[in-house]
């Protein structure tokens, strides 16, 4: 047989098997099946390009809807409306000196192989959590007083306790108590009380959970059950999203008037609440001139912070205020502090005017002078995967080219940007801040002297290095203050010294991606209906998959 | 023999320098594991509980030598340890879970891409000067000189999204399971399709090119002059005496493509959600999981090595000249 | 990395003939030897597709040296004008960031033309030093750089690629120093074996008898006849730079500050230009990266068609039966190579 027509029969060959494949396959694609209720609920997953079959909620607790439909926790709070709901806790009691809470378990909760829910297991699930991922310092002992009643004592007064306890999630005793190795345990077929607790298919591009046959609110259970898809990147969710593949859509989408809702402006919508945590410009102040406060605050002036949210962040955010909280502390929040406030406004000439007065004068090219001579120039550390911060960074970096200063973007491998933080040894950077219920949390690690590690020591809270013995004074009171309008003093007073200091510049807080299609499902929270976020990790998603029902079209 | 023994030889010094490359090359990058987490977490984690992820992913403070050691002992028996970016699935389950995919994607893409393109170079040097010898060469080059991610991109869009002809993501319909069924194969080749062909267009000028050239320097040969003077008929010239020859420099050049096949093409599994080896790879490099970067680069230095080794038997098959030195 | 950019393969496929004795593919025969690589260059200018090549190639340079005369603004400037198609005032529009997209790709050529040759320069001398000295200084020099070779030729690529890439300070330098390191490996292995198979000619001996210095032996006497590989590797090795620049950059691990076709393309993606349907972001840097790859491989088309000249375009259609005219005389291969040996031996 000549070349010629082997070469031609393989050809033949190969089509013919082509064809025989391609028509023993079904329809592929995206699929419209007729809308009867029983529909999926399709939620993307953009970082991780496969899943692996792990539902341990400590050593794994970023996987999927783990700790969202399969556990629960006692209570849940939304920071959208700073509301809180009895979940699986109906009441609760703070003891008077803040040294302690008791908490009261609801009745008749199962967990979905049929057990009981019982205190054990909220006892266990505390020292599993301490065990195994660290945290709850100030808890001294948690005790079961009867099947239905939790009492956890402190060793020292911690006042934010009440909702740090009540949003961690529960395990059953009667299965961890088995386990060997509790950090290694794979936990494959999961027992929790939450909606969606059965796995009814796992393979590395997917996954579905199906409803929880003994769940303690069977009329909340409307969607038949929750479809997750492995996507390597943003670009793969976001098309799925725009493709209309999936139903709701938690991750970053750029542009998202066009490329998702202008697809479907009837049934898509998106919201944004600021109730991420707060993300700053910090400057390491263990070096000169960022050891001065009026410094700081020049800086801070310099930027213009509508462009940054408008063109860096594609209008997704709104500027921050001097009082560095986000908006998930609204109800926090002490207008006097912001009505007074200057810094976080966009003043070229009042920050000219601070420079100059701490020696940093402009040169004859423009360009402005330390007082030693060498010029005003420093790095702006990101990391270069975040592209929309990256963006902010070359905006600041523009205004500040204004202003005389010379502020370079250096956006490297996130893990090398961190290694910096950690160690003390950048120059300033873009960075996130803690999000807890409160705000205590966020101004420990702002300006705390306890948070602060010397330059070249490891630390993984307050890079930037500053605190002062003020501020520690108010975050004790804020932790021993016995009730909620305690703490709203102490909060008022950690915002005006805040304000003062300029600890941070905060930047715009961070937005909770969400966006959604009512195509299928409908019944999502909205900025009219905050019942809860969008987003698809946080504690109120439970709230979410308990209140969507289905579409069904006739 | 003694040839086969040496290049044996080679490949284990080869192996044994990989293995100890890749493990300490990556634990001289900056920062480790944990800072990496938190800053992939961004202020979810919280700085009290950073102590006892460390102890939880096996990072020990012993020095270097020795957890290098312990490294080579764990490799013999087949323990690869804990991935820390995918804690606590065990790194062979992460690999198995992912690694067959590839080799689908990457087999598929290599198989048809080295048989059309040798048919068309052999076709090609058939008739010197023809339209298929002038002018497919240099398109199929301009073709595959287009960054592979960029023409992989511009299919999903063209053919996917806008025309809604094949599967715009994923390696098989979502919903179905996997198993050997007509319709399950149909649906993994239906999705198949994109992928593959992005990764064919890019390659397929090259292997072309090479085939026709190898070819018409083959047909110049004395050999084939001698054998045409003794009166052979054209076709088994062509078989046995021009292609056989011809194929050499193309089965180098598979055995090598086979080698890096599971390094996956990880631009074009990005752009698919194709559920293959290279985005693992790519973010347990970007998280520094030194237990999975260990086992990945293990399991590709070892393919690589198996499909040389291989290579080399089969050259020596097909060609004695090498057994004589 | 595709077939096509990976320099080792791509050059191994375009050596036509047997393999030598240890196993590794050789080259053609050599041409007739003349003073330097003149012979080459006079064949180039000469062949329809290097011209053509080569002109694309001069454009792009004069691109990246006038781009600050002939760029419509400063491609850094964000402004409010997002996503705008090509119009008048921005021919080829803008990106979701306001930039000209014209301005960010004439100025992109000139970071990924530098790199991409400056990467073809380094990766292809490296090669060529070791290539030399392994098949010149013989068994153990030999021995130890082949190891070397092969260990860099079996690290995967992309990792070593990312690893390296957050080791070394930001900036245009590392990423060159990046890319030379995962790609010297390649060529080293293509010259080698062509290195040995020169190796082995008469001539070299005969330098060698005459007392010539190896140096002098390497580079005066092996390197002209190893000219058209030589040039065959480099271009492989400027395609593998522009490539794999680009592909570091759209993965967001190279210079971000700086403008080049491949953080264009970063920028298209995650401004989500296609999803908008803003193809307008994401079209240009693709096609500049293809036609200077093309322009490459057109010259390395007439490199190939100058030095083995069986290749040529013959006038006519012709069948494999018939004997390839060429200009030179149709003598084989064998008598020609004992008539440049009597040339030699005088």
């Amino acid at each position: 047989m000549t070349v010629h027509r082997k070469a031609v029969l393989v050809a033949a060959a190969f089509a013919a098997t082509a064809a025989l494949a391609l028509s023993g396959c079904s329809g592929g694609g995206s699929t419209s099946a007729a809308l009867d209720g029983s529909q999926l609920l399709t939620i993307p997953r953009e970082d991780m390009g496969t899943f692996d079959r792990n539902f341990n909620p400590f050593s794994n607790p970023e996987f999927p809807m783990t700790q969202q439909a399969i556990y629960e926790s006692m209570l849940v709070y939304n920071p959208a409306d700073g509301s809180t709901t009895p979940w699986l806790a109906t009441e609760w009691e703070v003891a008077p000196d803040s040294m302690g809470i008791t908490y009261k378990l609801r009745e008749g909760v199962k967990w979905s192989d049929g057990e009981p829910f019982t205190a054990d297991d909220v006892v266990l699930s505390f020292d599993l959590q301490r065990e195994i991922r660290g945290g709850f310092d100030y808890i001294e002992t948690v005790t079961a007083v009867d099947p239905l009643t939790v009492t956890f004592d402190f060793n020292q007064p911690f006042s934010p306790a009440l909702l740090d306890i009540g949003q961690q999630i529960i395990v059953p005793a009667h299965i961890w108590s088995e386990v060997e190795d509790t950090t290694k345990f794979a936990n494959e077929e999961p027992v929790g009380t939450g909606p969606y607790t059965e796995v009814i298919s796992f393979q590395s591009q997917s996954f579905d959970l199906g409803k929880n046959p003994e769940y303690w609110q069977p009329e909340k259970q409307q969607i038949e059950g929750i479809r997750m898809l492995a996507f390597a990147g943003n670009d793969g969710a976001n098309l799925a999203a725009a493709n209309g593949d999936v139903d709701w859509a938690p991750q970053f989408i750029p542009n998202i008037e066009e490329a998702y809702v202008a697809k479907d402006p009837e049934n898509r919508f998106y919201w944004f609440p600021p109730t991420g945590s707060m993300i700053n410009w910090q400057f390491n102040t263990t070096k000169a001139p960022f050891d001065d406060a009026d410094v700081r605050k020049a800086l801070s002036m310099a930027v213009d912070r509508e462009q940054v949210t408008e063109i860096g962040m594609q209008g997704y955010t709104s500027p921050a205020d001097c009082t560095g909280l986000s908006g998930s502390y609204d109800t926090w929040r002490d207008d006097a502090v912001v009505e007074s406030c200057t810094w976080t406004n966009r003043d070229l000439k009042g920050a000219g005017e601070l420079l100059d007065a701490a020696g940093i004068t402009l040169g004859a090219d423009g360009k402005r002078v330390l007082p030693d001579g060498t010029p005003f120039a420093f790095d702006f550390s990101v990391g270069s995967t975040s592209s929309d911060w990256v963006s902010v960074g070359n905006v600041i970096s523009q205004n500040l080219a204004e202003l005389g200063v010379t502020v370079t973007v250096a956006a490297k491998d996130w893990g090398d940007v961190v290694a910096g933080y950690e160690n003390g040894t950048f120059d300033s950077g873009i960075v996130w801040s803690a999000n807890a219920p409160t705000p205590y949390q966020f101004y420990r690690g702002a300006m705390s002297t306890e948070t602060i590690k010397p330059v070249g020591e490891q630390t993984f809270d307050n890079y930037h290095r500053y605190g002062t013995p003020e501020a520690d004074a108010l975050l004790a009171q804020f932790a021993a203050a016995p009730d909620e309008a305690a703490q709203q003093a102490a909060a008022d007073q950690l915002q005006a010294l805040f304000a003062a200091d300029a600890p941070l510049a905060p930047l715009f807080p961070g937005p909770e991606w969400g966006a959604a299609s009512n195509a299928r499902f409908t019944g999502w929270p909205t900025e009219e209906n905050p019942y809860a976020t969008l987003s698809t990790r946080s504690r109120t998603t439970v709230l979410v998959l308990t209140t969507l029902e289905p579409v069904v079209a006739d | 023999m003694g040839y086969m023994l040496r290049r044996f030889g080679f490949y284990l010094v080869a192996f044994w320098v990989s293995i100890t490359l890749n493990f300490f090359l990556p634990r001289f990058m900056p920062g480790d594991p944990v800072s990496r987490m938190v800053a992939r977490l961004q202020g979810q984690l919280r700085p009290d509980q950073i102590e006892a992820l460390k102890e939880s992913f096996g990072l020990s403070d012993a020095p270097l030598w020795e957890q290098y050691l312990r490294y080579l002992g764990q490799l013999f028996t087949g323990n690869l340890g804990f991935s820390i970016s995918r804690f606590p699935t065990p790194v062979v389950d992460v690999i198995g879970g992912v690694i067959g995919w590839t080799l689908l994607l990457g087999f598929v893409s290599l198989i048809i891409a080295v048989i059309l393109g040798n048919v068309l170079g052999i076709l090609a040097a058939w008739r010197r000067g023809g339209a298929l010898d002038s002018y497919v060469p240099p398109f199929l080059i301009f073709i595959g000189s287009f960054p592979y991610f960029w023409l992989a991109m511009g299919l999903l869009y063209v053919f996917g999204v806008t025309l809604g002809w094949f599967p715009v993501r994923h390696a098989y319909g979502v919903g179905m399971t996997p198993g050997f069924s007509l319709a399950f194969i149909g649906d993994v080749a239906y999705h198949l399709v994109l992928p593959a062909t992005s990764i064919v267009l890019v390659s397929i000028g090259g292997w072309m090119l090479g085939m026709r050239n190898t070819m018409i320097a083959t047909n110049a040969e004395d050999y084939i002059v001698m054998a045409e003077a003794k009166g052979l008929g054209t076709n088994r010239i062509r078989t046995n005496y021009a292609a056989r020859n011809a194929l050499l420099p193309s089965v180098t050049a598979f055995g090598m493509s086979l080698g890096f096949l599971v390094g996956g093409a990880l631009l074009t599994e990005v752009v698919f959600a194709y559920p293959g080896i290279g985005y693992t790879l790519l973010s347990a490099v970007q998280n520094l999981d030194y237990p999975l970067m260990q086992g990945l680069f293990l399991t590709i230095t070892t393919f690589v090595l198996i499909a040389n080794f291989l290579v080399d038997i089969v050259y020596v098959r097909l060609d004695p000249r090498v057994r004589v030195s | 990395m595709s077939l096509a950019q990976n320099p080792q393969a791509m050059a191994e496929l375009d050596l036509g003939s047997a393999p030598g004795p240890d196993g590794q593919p050789q080259a053609a025969p050599p041409p007739p030897r003349k003073r330097g690589g003149g012979g080459l260059l006079r064949g180039l200018v000469g062949n329809s597709k290097s011209v053509a090549g080569i002109v694309i190639l001069i454009l792009f340079a004069l691109i990246a040296i006038f781009a600050p005369v002939i760029s419509p603004g400063d491609p850094n400037l964000i402004t409010g004008m997002g996503s705008q198609p090509p119009s008048l005032e921005h021919w080829l529009g803008t990106t979701a960031k306001g930039q000209d997209v014209l301005a960010l790709n004439i100025w992109g050529s000139r970071s990924s033309l530098f790199v991409g040759f400056s990467v073809g320069i380094l990766a292809m001398l490296v090669g060529l030093l070791v290539g030399l000295a392994s098949a010149y200084l013989g068994r153990w020099v030999d021995n130890l750089l082949s190891l070397i070779t092969n260990v860099f030729l079996l690290l995967p690529g992309l990792p070593l690629l990312v690893i390296l890439a957050a080791f070394l300070p930001q900036g245009l330098g590392t990423v060159i120093a990046v890319l030379v390191i995962t790609g010297w490996a390649g060529s080293a292995r293509v010259l080698r074996s062509q290195a040995m198979s020169i190796r082995g000619k008469d001539f070299v001996g005969a330098s060698q008898v005459t007392g010539e210095s190896p140096l002098r032996i390497m580079f005066r006497e092996m390197l002209p006849n190893m000219a058209s590989i030589v040039m065959s590797t480099f271009l492989a090795c400027v395609i593998f730079g522009i490539g794999a620049q680009a592909g570091l950059e759209f993965l967001g691990l190279g210079d971000l500050s700086t403008v080049s076709w491949g953080t264009n393309l970063y920028w298209a993606s995650n401004d989500g230009a296609l999803l908008t349907g803003a193809w307008w972001v994401f079209v240009p840097p693709g096609v500049c990266i293809a036609l200077v790859a093309f322009a490459l491989a057109l010259v390395n088309y007439g490199v190939d068609e100058t030095t083995n000249p069986r290749l040529r375009r013959p006038r006519r259609r012709t069948t494999p039966d018939e004997p390839t005219r060429v200009a030179a005389s149709a003598k084989s291969s064998s008598a020609r190579a004992a008539t440049s040996l009597k040339e030699q031996s005088r």
